[in-house]
């Protein structure tokens, strides 16, 4: 019996152009899937396109052509169909200043009208849960940057999503930080069987987290899979694991050299040139 | 037992009027040294300029015994609040289309530059020829003069809003309502408030300057009373109650502020 579908991009392209007509592709034909229950890491250098596939997945940006869907849904069209079944961990925590900790945990029930009462005995749970009993009250200027983290994380699984995007969760933190709360958020993950969609840089953080590795090349489409679950039940060690994910960064970049969009951008110059 | 508890609260009462007492400081002390120096001038210089401090306190004082007098008083704070508060709501909902959109910024921006360029004394004059009635005319001034500035607060609010925020509300699949509720209104709160404090000086200014001309009711309509009979404490007393009714709203606007926004970390209070 085939898995059930959660996620596909089948086909995609996206450019943009900025105000002085420079032209950008930032995603050519890219098709991948995600069954249920899967856990996908996407990697690959900046520039290829992996923040543009999240901003897609999250319904931000619409593909020039080709088609994504998440739970059989178009997310660019905002028909509610999707409303409590993504949750979402970005890079800084984006927790609202104006709310204490368990308000922001609160914000997903909140925008799909669960009674005040419910929500915030929800969100109280999830707040112990990732470790934070006690800070309820605290507004996120008192809190650490792992903390703050900590209460994203709670944001997004309070909502009891059916699937968890994280963009760079980690990056914005101190390695020790990172390490720990990675470990969590995997038991997490593992314990309500979620789908998960990674974007990393980390090649590391991939291998410890995911089942499936994307390896994405410039403009933005798959040009390695590697099926670290399979790898893992061979008993395959972590750092052969990461050898090869590493070849397939290589691959990107000798593909990248090919085609002539290797250029060193950063993603500042990017994010200035192409932000929509 | 009781007894304790009376006293610790009274010595709490007695903490928090001194902690009061030395915010306001350097005003009550400016204030003193003012009065001083007033009263010494009013042995060099004749009534007519300098009345001396009993004579303005004892007007002051009618104006808020004397239900005829304060209903001038309170004329010009009900005008002034009326006039702020439909000026917030029209100026609000431009500054957030204006935030929103655009097309609107793009024509709208230079129009409120250009209202914001004519001298209010202007709109006095403009006024009093378009309209006969009164209460229509000072509302008038007040709204051309005060609305501009809510406009342009709230407009540069909104497009000050977190982009992020804003995704984030989006990648829950908020609604365009529920974004305004739970993202922008708390993010624009502070300029919200600013614009409430420029606004009210500016107002009660207008109003006054508005009421001078053909009102019968009103701090202005006193004042000019005042100037015709050569009354100095009389002018001083109304020119002090505004300020009184002024503070007022300014602690009015504080409140707010302290309430609304003591989220903010201790040290980013305006």
């Amino acid at each position: 019996m085939k898995d059930e579908l959660h996620i596909k991009f089948q086909g995609v392209s996206k450019s943009f152009t900025n105000q002085g007509g420079d032209y950008f592709q930032a995603c050519s034909e890219l098709s991948f899937e995600v069954n249920k229950g899967e856990i996908v890491a996407i990697v690959g250098e900046t520039g290829c396109g992996k923040s543009t596939s999240f901003n897609m997945l999250l319904g931000l940006q619409k593909p020039d052509i080709g088609e994504v869907r998440v739970l059989g849904y178009d997310p660019f069209i905002r028909d509610d169909e999707l409303k409590g079944k993504v949750g979402i961990i970005f890079q800084n925590d984006r927790l609202l200043p104006w709310c204490n900790a368990v308000e922001n945990v609160a914000l997903g029930l909140k925008i799909l009208n669960v009674s005040l009462e419910k929500r915030l005995n929800i969100a109280s749970k999830w707040l112990k849960r990732v470790g934070l009993e006690g800070f309820e009250t605290s507004h996120p200027h008192e809190l650490s940057g792992g903390m703050r983290q900590r209460i994203s994380i709670a944001r997004a699984f309070a909502i009891e999503p059916k699937i968890l995007y994280a963009d760079e969760a980690f990056t914005a933190l101190d390695e020790l930080t990172a390490s720990r709360i990675r470990k969590d958020l995997l038991g997490l993950i593992k314990e309500t069987e979620i789908t998960t969609i990674f974007i990393t840089h980390s090649v590391s953080e991939a291998v410890e987290i995911a089942e499936r590795i994307l390896v994405f090349s410039r403009p933005g489409r798959v040009i390695l899979e590697i099926n670290c679950k399979a790898e893992k039940a061979k008993n395959n060690p972590f750092n052969k694991i990461e050898g090869l994910v590493r070849d397939g960064l290589s691959l990107a970049r000798e593909d990248m050299l090919r085609a002539g969009t290797a250029e060193d951008v950063t993603a500042e110059d990017l994010k200035l040139k192409y932000e929509v | 037992m009781a007894r304790n508890s009376f006293r610790s609260h009274l010595s709490l009462l007695a903490e928090k009027t001194f902690k009061k007492f030395k915010k306001k400081r350097p005003l009550i002390v400016g204030l003193l040294v003012l009065a001083i120096i007033w009263e010494i001038s009013t042995y060099f210089l004749p009534p007519i300029i300098t009345p001396p401090l009993k004579e303005i306190a004892l007007a002051i004082m009618a104006i808020f015994s004397d239900l005829d007098q304060f209903k001038h008083l309170l004329a010009t704070g009900i005008r002034v609040f009326v006039a702020l508060i439909v000026s917030f709501l029209m100026g609000a909902l431009l500054g957030t289309l204006m935030g929103t959109f655009d097309k609107v910024r793009e024509y709208a921006k230079p129009l409120l530059h250009f209202i914001q360029g004519v001298p209010a004394l202007s709109w006095v004059i403009f006024a009093v020829i378009w309209f006969a009635n009164v209460e229509f005319r000072i509302g008038f001034i007040l709204l051309i003069v005060t609305m501009p500035a809510f406009a342009l607060y709230i407009e540069s609010a909104v497009r000050g809003v977190s982009l992020d925020l804003i995704h984030l509300s989006q990648a829950f699949q908020a609604n365009r309502l529920q974004q305004f509720r739970m993202i922008i209104i708390p993010s624009i709160i502070p300029e919200v408030i600013s614009s409430w404090s420029v606004n009210l000086g500016a107002g009660v200014r207008v109003a006054m300057v508005a009421e001078l001309i053909g009102s019968t009711l009103g701090v202005g309509f006193q004042l000019l009373n005042s100037q015709a009979v050569f009354d100095m404490a009389g002018a001083i007393a109304w020119t002090l109650s505004l300020v009184m009714l002024l503070s007022i709203f300014q602690e009015m606007i504080s409140f707010a502020e302290s309430r609304l926004l003591s989220w903010r970390p201790k040290g980013e209070h305006s």
